[in-house]
């Protein structure tokens, strides 16, 4: 026994001393090394909740004081002995899985290489407090940007390059702020102007162009994931997506303090309540996917339901965090972030700041005057639904009402009737109708046997909604639907009355009512989504039942897959004219409009004053164009299928390791607490959940989150250059990036938010620097030093993306449309799907129409199904957030770009463009030149390009020029 | 930030390794042999994907229970709870098929795939794969990215982005959607997410009049034939030289040179790979080409031999559209729906094994048949089922793989897992047979080192070779 321990005592040594001497080679870093192991293994008992033994291992001076490790003495310390299970005492973890033996040595290495564990927590850079830095004294430096950039040059023994000539710099700067070519005559213009502020204005009339919103709220897209589809498996368009989009192209024109941009979009209709176009900037919340199957389809009380509501929230927060902070929030779902200090329980605590919103539809008013009248007549309505109005007045009024109104009105009167089935249980209810029971057939038919005292010459089917029926009914199919193939009215002799025409409250897309009467049993009526709550339809037959005949309706309901009534009610009528319509008023007043006039009593006449009253008003209002709608977060709007309006705050739960199955703690709205400066939430309200985000909203906005000022002026350097001062624009975390000048940015950031936190002064300030100035020539000797050129000591060259391509075509083929707002063009074909995505389909869309024309930005983004022409070139399909364009080189994107039917067809108006300026090929070469990339061709150039199209055409000679090099990069 | 980062990096920004990626190099080729991590076994794979969720006590996971216990309650125990996502739980439903041992190993195989079964010894089955969701979009998500969300890399974006390419004259993954309809989350499955474009999936529409998008210019375009496109080619090389002469230290620019001359190339290897008419009419007739009911998928797989044969990493083959019908997606009538949709695919599957195999193919050639969950024991209305994330069956042929075996295990109604395996698992395989250890296949995106199999994933060894 005791040899044997000492053999394997002897066997671990030498191998843990080779282990040892091949890790300590590498250099072990706390947070990208150790902590993941920690979190993995010791935080669940040792971390913020839970000390057992007194232990916590999340923190640096709690860690140092267990006597856990001896630094620099890896076989002394109790931590390895522990681990490997060689303490006789215990072992670590007490149960689960034990680690790996490379962990146990990633450790050991740590520990002798001096336990080093970073600055506390908190005092990561980005999350500091933002102090001025000093901008460094630099010889004939005036500029700040240019101080910073040069000292940090000659550090590494490198230069700015020669300043780019005029014609490279306005090319340059018209496709950073407006995301388009400058037009021949801007350039020619531009470089003969000898004014030594040509440069300034030049800046100036960009920025004051429109062109400029639209060009940078296209970056914010990016950043928010917006795009008009829900994604998921029922990709299904968001009519109402847009506004979001337009109120950004607005707020960039606008200038809007970032502050306010920010609020804007978290709670614009909490903190800015009398501007209503802060309601579409909440676009922002809802921009990213939605998965309709599990939120609104598959039923209520199901785990993956539940489940959904989590993820969309994380999706929410991380939109929030990503864009706002460029925080990796999402690490600590699950568990603790790994890397940076944010804690699980402080995630759930931002859950719970959006636990009171979801996704969908909400109106707001886009036009004052409208909302002005609208208001009045709301108004208006109160007092009427509140008896407050002249009843004498209105009295005298009520006599040429009626008369109007009695041709529109059918009196129905509930049948008795003996019900039967082919295959369903019938149970009746005491409001006269019947519920249909039992195991569900795939089909049925229902019949209704009755004999009345009346003729019969309309029948009305109310089909009710009931909480036994899925969805609520009034369907039996799982989701609530129903479809009647057909209607027959039987006398007992066998003799069928015809039905001549049929109305009903509300037809599904493809099921209308005129379907159950057309004798084909494989078409139908149906009602989906309208599900949980009743609807009717009414029947006019072609000749009257006589009083006292006997009489069936049969319901076929042949479609299958359980399509069936749950619950129905039969009425019918014996007015002499029935009308074709559902009615208009409710039954009451139906029932009072039947008594005699001079019969009525006061409490009738004034039920049918006010209902005169309400129609009358009810009119002006619908003759109103509709408020705006926007897709955006809400709290509150109308349920659609198994999704419904939260109604307040949800209660969120902690899930332990991120598992729906096992809920936790209930999470109060809260936020991290790592970022010095801001504080913790305040909410005045919790309960009230717009509270709750305007809190969030002011505490992202803070003069003090240095996190939030540094992450945007990031972002705009980014934009400016091809990368940002921080490489990763959105992850500021430990495992971001390291900063290339920090003193810079957060020179930038304070120097940002002092002046109000205004985008343009912020962009004047940077392409008015040398830095933005300087040429970007290749010098071999720098790029030895800096290959990357991360400090700037040349321009970086960049490809134009995606939009830019398509908007720099179509303005040298002369077609751009300059329109700005408005729905979003559709550039393809459109038509019903199989399932609940549309089919859609590119190679269908016709380029000649209006819609091909718009600026890209304008573009309907499709989430599933993505343009070929956009995606070769790096467009993002907005499934997840995209901080930096990628610009990949293919074989896919070559053909794109020479075959697509859109290059194509407009390489052909380019063409027609530029043979109306001259009958002389060569002139003709020379313009296109011009239009295309900015220039004069050399005479070689032109020779060669005109004979080209002397022998296959122009057209094909202007395809060329948008697929060379010259016409995609930007120097 | 590991190699292939780094190679991304800077050919997004200004080094000098652009070309790296746009190329069959022979690096690439070697390190397709050796392995990014480890040996290879596989060099190319074919995933069948069944969209819909097949039904697996319908198919391969035999439970005699639910024949003895059919019209009863579904019962597992007191306290349990039963849900299903779009309807009430019915009773149990035993499967209106007859089942039969096939093969040396006995594998009980249902009537719906009389084909297949003839191959159960080439085949190893996982017969408990479960899933997080019971929703057809998150479940094919998580089926083809190892995540339930929408913006993931799809399996062959990360095999594209580990092993590179084999052929320059033809993309690295190709996707073969049903030609009734895309699957559910459309294109959403085929995206190489935040990995770099060059890595999607492309898909080809073999009976289309435009199989790959823009692979030639459009017909109305009279004025562009062979001979401009062939002078074109030369004018544009000339104007990009010049250009990028003047314009030195710049790799972007050469690689958009060459990217022009392998877009020829694909023009003039493209068609010859979908022409099957260069096939022999045996051929026709094994995949079922010659019979309607077969025809569809059978040329898909036909088309997907022809595509792995010319170098084609990875072919992503779908039989089934999403929607409510014409798929896996049983709801109403397991006994009416399931043989139809089965029935397609069984030939072509079995011709497709075969032929792999007689051409020595499934030596290197790893077969991947995948849904994206499993079905109910219990009925949704009277005889179809709901879906099921508990437990469903895949199964694996070819390159490294153990033949006749099965791992894994469902409980006795086959509703839940005894002994089961995740999706991760099923992925961490698949890349382990292609030399690559997948905890160590990562990008960096949005603060996280994503791979594959997020922080899950193990290698089931008790299939292997």
């Amino acid at each position: 026994m005791l040899m044997c321990c000492l053999l394997c005592s002897l066997v671990h040594m030498v191998w843990a001393g080779e282990a040892t001497a091949q890790s300590t080679a590498a250099k072990i870093d706390f947070t990208r090394d150790v902590q993941p192991i920690f979190a993995k293994h010791c935080y669940t008992c040792h971390g913020e909740r839970k000390q057992k033994a007194g232990l916590r291992l999340d923190r640096r001076p709690d860690a140092l004081l267990s006597k856990l490790f001896v630094v620099g003495k890896s076989a002394e310390s109790r931590l390895i002995r522990l681990v490997s299970g060689t303490d006789p005492e215990n072992r670590m973890p007490p149960d689960g899985q034990m680690l790996l033996a490379k962990d146990i040595e990633t450790l050991r290495a740590w520990i002798d290489q001096g336990a080093k564990w970073p600055a506390p927590e908190g005092d990561h850079w980005s999350l500091r407090r933002l102090s001025l830095p000093a901008i460094p004294a630099t010889k004939d430096v005036q500029h700040p940007i240019d101080a910073f950039i040069r000292t940090k040059l000659s550090e590494k023994g490198l230069s700015h390059s020669a300043p780019a000539d005029r014609r490279t710099l306005i090319r340059r700067l018209t496709f950073n702020l407006h995301g388009l070519p400058p037009t021949p005559a801007e350039i020619e213009s531009f470089v003969r102007d000898d004014s030594p502020k040509a440069y300034e204005q030049l800046v100036e009339r960009l920025l004051a162009s429109p062109r400029y919103g639209e060009r940078w709220a296209r970056h914010w897209m990016d950043i928010a994931h917006f795009a008009e589809t829900h994604g998921h498996d029922q990709d299904v368009i968001r009519e109402n997506a847009w506004p979001y989009r337009d109120y950004l192209i607005r707020a960039f024109n606008a200038d809007l303090p970032y502050a306010r941009f920010v609020q804007d979009q978290i709670a614009g209709d909490v903190l800015n309540s009398g501007d209503a176009s802060a309601i579409a900037a909440l676009g922002f919340l809802a921009a990213g996917p939605w998965d309709e199957s599990s939120q609104s389809s598959i039923r209520d009380d199901t785990i993956d339901k539940k489940q959904a509501q989590y993820i969309d929230r994380d999706d929410m927060i991380t939109t929030v965090f990503t864009a706002i902070a460029s925080t990796s929030i999402h690490c600590a779902r699950c568990h603790d972030h790994k890397f940076d200090p944010i804690s699980q329980k402080e995630y759930y605590g931002l859950q719970a700041v959006f636990a009171g919103v979801e996704r969908a539809n909400r109106s707001y008013e886009a036009d004052p005057a409208l909302a002005k009248i609208r208001g009045e007549l709301l108004a208006k309505k109160a007092d009427i639904l509140a008896g407050k109005f002249d009843l004498a007045a209105e009295r005298a009024k009520l006599d040429e009402w009626e008369k109007q109104i009695a041709g529109r009105l059918t009196r129905w009167k509930t049948l008795n009737v003996v019900v039967s089935a082919k295959d369903s249980k019938i149970e009746p209810q005491t409001d006269g109708s019947f519920r249909f029971a039992g195991k569900r057939p795939d089909k049925d038919v229902y019949s209704f046997k009755a004999t009345t005292g009346r003729i019969v010459t309309a029948i009305r089917l109310e089909v009710l909604s009931d909480p036994s029926l899925p969805m609520g009914g009034p369907g039996r199919q799982d989701n609530g639907n129903l479809h009647l193939s057909e209607i027959r009215v039987k006398l007992s002799d066998g003799t069928i009355i015809p039905i001549t025409s049929a109305a009903a409250d509300f037809n599904q897309d493809g099921w209308g009512i005129a379907r159950a009467i057309d004798g084909n049993p494989a078409t139908a009526w149906g009602i989906h989504p309208a599900v949980g709550k009743m609807h009717e339809a009414v029947f006019i037959l072609k000749q009257p039942i006589p009083a006292n005949a006997t009489f069936t309706v049969e319901l076929d309901q042949l479609h299958g897959a359980g399509h069936l009534i749950g619950r129905a009610r039969l009425s019918v009528s014996s007015d002499a004219n029935p009308a074709v319509s559902v009615n208009p008023l409710p039954t009451e007043v139906v029932e009072i409009l039947a008594i005699a006039p001079e019969k009525r009593n006061e409490a009738q006449s004034k039920t049918l004053i006010q209902h005169r009253l309400l129609i009358d008003v009810e009119a002006r209002l619908a003759v109103l164009p509709i408020p705006q709608m926007v897709y955006a977060a809400a709290s509150d709007f109308a349920t659609i299928g198994s999704f419904k309006a939260p109604k307040g705050p949800r209660v969120v739960h902690m899930l332990i390791r991120g598992d729906i199955t096992k809920p936790g703690e209930t999470a109060n709205a809260g936020t991290i607490a790592c970022v010095q400066g801001p504080g913790p939430l305040i909410i005045a309200n919790p309960t009230d959940e717009g509270q709750r985000r305007a809190a969030i909203a002011r505490w992202l906005t803070d003069r003090e989150n240095g996190l939030v000022w540094r992450s945007i002026v990031n972002r705009v350097w980014h934009h400016h250059f091809g990368r940002g001062i921080m490489n990763t624009p959105n992850d500021f975390g430990r495992m971001g990036a390291t900063p290339t000048h920090p003193e810079l940015l957060d020179w930038l950031a304070v120097w940002f938010r002092d002046r109000g936190g205004s985008l343009k002064d912020l962009h004047r300030l940077i392409v008015t620097s040398e830095t933005y100035r300087q040429s970007s020539a290749h010098n071999a000797d720098y790029t030895k030093i800096d290959s990357d050129n991360a400090y700037l000591w040349r321009m970086n060259r960049t490809r134009l993306d995606a939009e830019s391509v398509r908007d720099a075509v179509l303005a040298a083929s002369g077609k751009l449309d300059s329109t700005m707002h408005g729905p979003s063009s559709r550039q393809f074909a459109l038509s019903p799907g199989i399932h609940v995505t549309p089919k859609v389909e590119y190679e269908k869309f016709d380029f000649d129409s209006p819609a091909s024309r718009r600026r890209s930005v304008y573009r309907f983004v499709f989430r599933t199904l993505p343009d070929p022409f956009y995606e070769a070139l790096d467009c993002p399909d907005a499934s997840q957030f995209t901080p930096v364009r990628a610009s990949s080189v293919t074989a896919l994107q070559a053909l794109a770009m020479m075959n697509d039917r859109f290059t194509v067809r407009y390489a052909e108006h380019f063409a027609k463009r530029v043979e109306a300026t001259s009958q002389d090929c060569l002139r003709q070469i020379g313009f296109a030149y011009e239009e295309a990339l900015g220039r004069s061709p050399t005479e070689l150039e032109t020779k060669r390009l005109a004979d080209f199209a002397e022998r296959h055409g122009l057209a094909n000679a202007c395809r060329l020029l948008f697929n060379c090099n010259e016409f995609l990069f930007v120097d | 930030m590991n190699r292939r980062e780094a190679l991304f990096s800077l050919a997004n920004g200004f080094g000098g390794l652009a070309l790296a990626h746009l190329f069959a190099t022979d690096a690439v080729a070697e390190a397709g042999k050796s392995g990014m991590h480890h040996p290879a076994k596989a060099k190319r794979v074919i995933q069948l994907f069944m969209n819909g969720g097949a039904s697996q006590m319908d198919t391969f996971d035999y439970k005699p229970e639910l024949f003895s216990r059919d019209g009863q309650k579904f019962d597992p125990g007191a306290g349990v709870h039963v849900e299903a996502v779009t309807s009430v739980p019915g009773n149990v439903l035993k499967p209106p098929f007859p089942f039969k041992q096939h093969g040396q190993c006995g594998r009980w195989v249902s009537s719906v795939f009389p084909q297949i079964a003839n191959h159960v010894d080439d085949i190893a089955f996982l017969m408990s794969v479960k899933s997080k969701t019971n929703v057809h979009g998150p479940a094919s998500y998580l089926m083809n990215t190892g995540f339930t969300l929408p913006g993931f890399p799809c399996m062959g974006a990360w095999m594209s982005y580990g092993l590179g390419r084999i052929t320059d004259n033809l993309p690295t993954f190709v996707v073969l959607p049903d030609p009734k309809g895309l699957p559910y989350n459309a294109q959403g499955n085929f995206s190489s997410g935040f990995l770099p474009v060059l890595h999607q999936g492309t898909i080809i529409r073999p009976t289309n009049p435009t199989p790959i998008a823009d692979l030639h210019p459009p017909e109305s375009a009279k004025y562009i034939t062979p001979k401009s496109e062939d002078d074109g080619r030369i004018v544009l090389e000339q104007m990009n030289r010049e250009h990028a002469t003047i314009h030195p230290g710049d790799s972007r620019l050469d690689a958009r040179i060459s990217a022009y001359e392998l877009a020829a190339k694909m023009q003039l290897a493209a068609p010859e790979a979908l022409d099957l008419r260069r096939e022999t009419k045996a051929v026709h007739t094994l995949y079922g080409i010659d019979d309607p009911t077969t025809a569809t998928f059978g040329r898909q797989c036909l088309t997907a031999r022809r595509m792995l044969e010319r170098g084609v990493r990875f072919v992503q083959v779908w039989s089934g559209a999403g929607g409510a019908s014409n798929n896996w997606d049983n709801h109403t009538n397991i006994k009416k729906e399931l043989p139809a949709i089965a029935g397609s695919v069984d030939r072509p599957i079995a011709a497709l094994l075969s032929d792999l195999k007689q051409r020595g193919l499934l030596e290197d050639t790893l077969v991947v048949w995948s849904t994206e969950f499993g079905r109910h024991p219990f009925s949704q209305g009277a005889d179809g089922r709901d879906h099921n994330g508990g437990t469903s069956v895949q199964w694996l042929a070819g390159a490294g793989i153990k033949g006749g075996v099965a791992h894994g295990e469902s409980d006795l109604w086959s509703w839940r897992g005894n002994k089961s395996n995740d999706v991760h698992d099923v992925h961490a395989t698949i890349l382990h047979l292609l030399g690559i250890d997948h905890e160590q296949l990562t990008f960096r995106h949005n603060g996280s080192n994503r791979r594959l199999t997020d922080v899950h994933g193990h290698v089931v060894k008790a299939i292997l070779s």
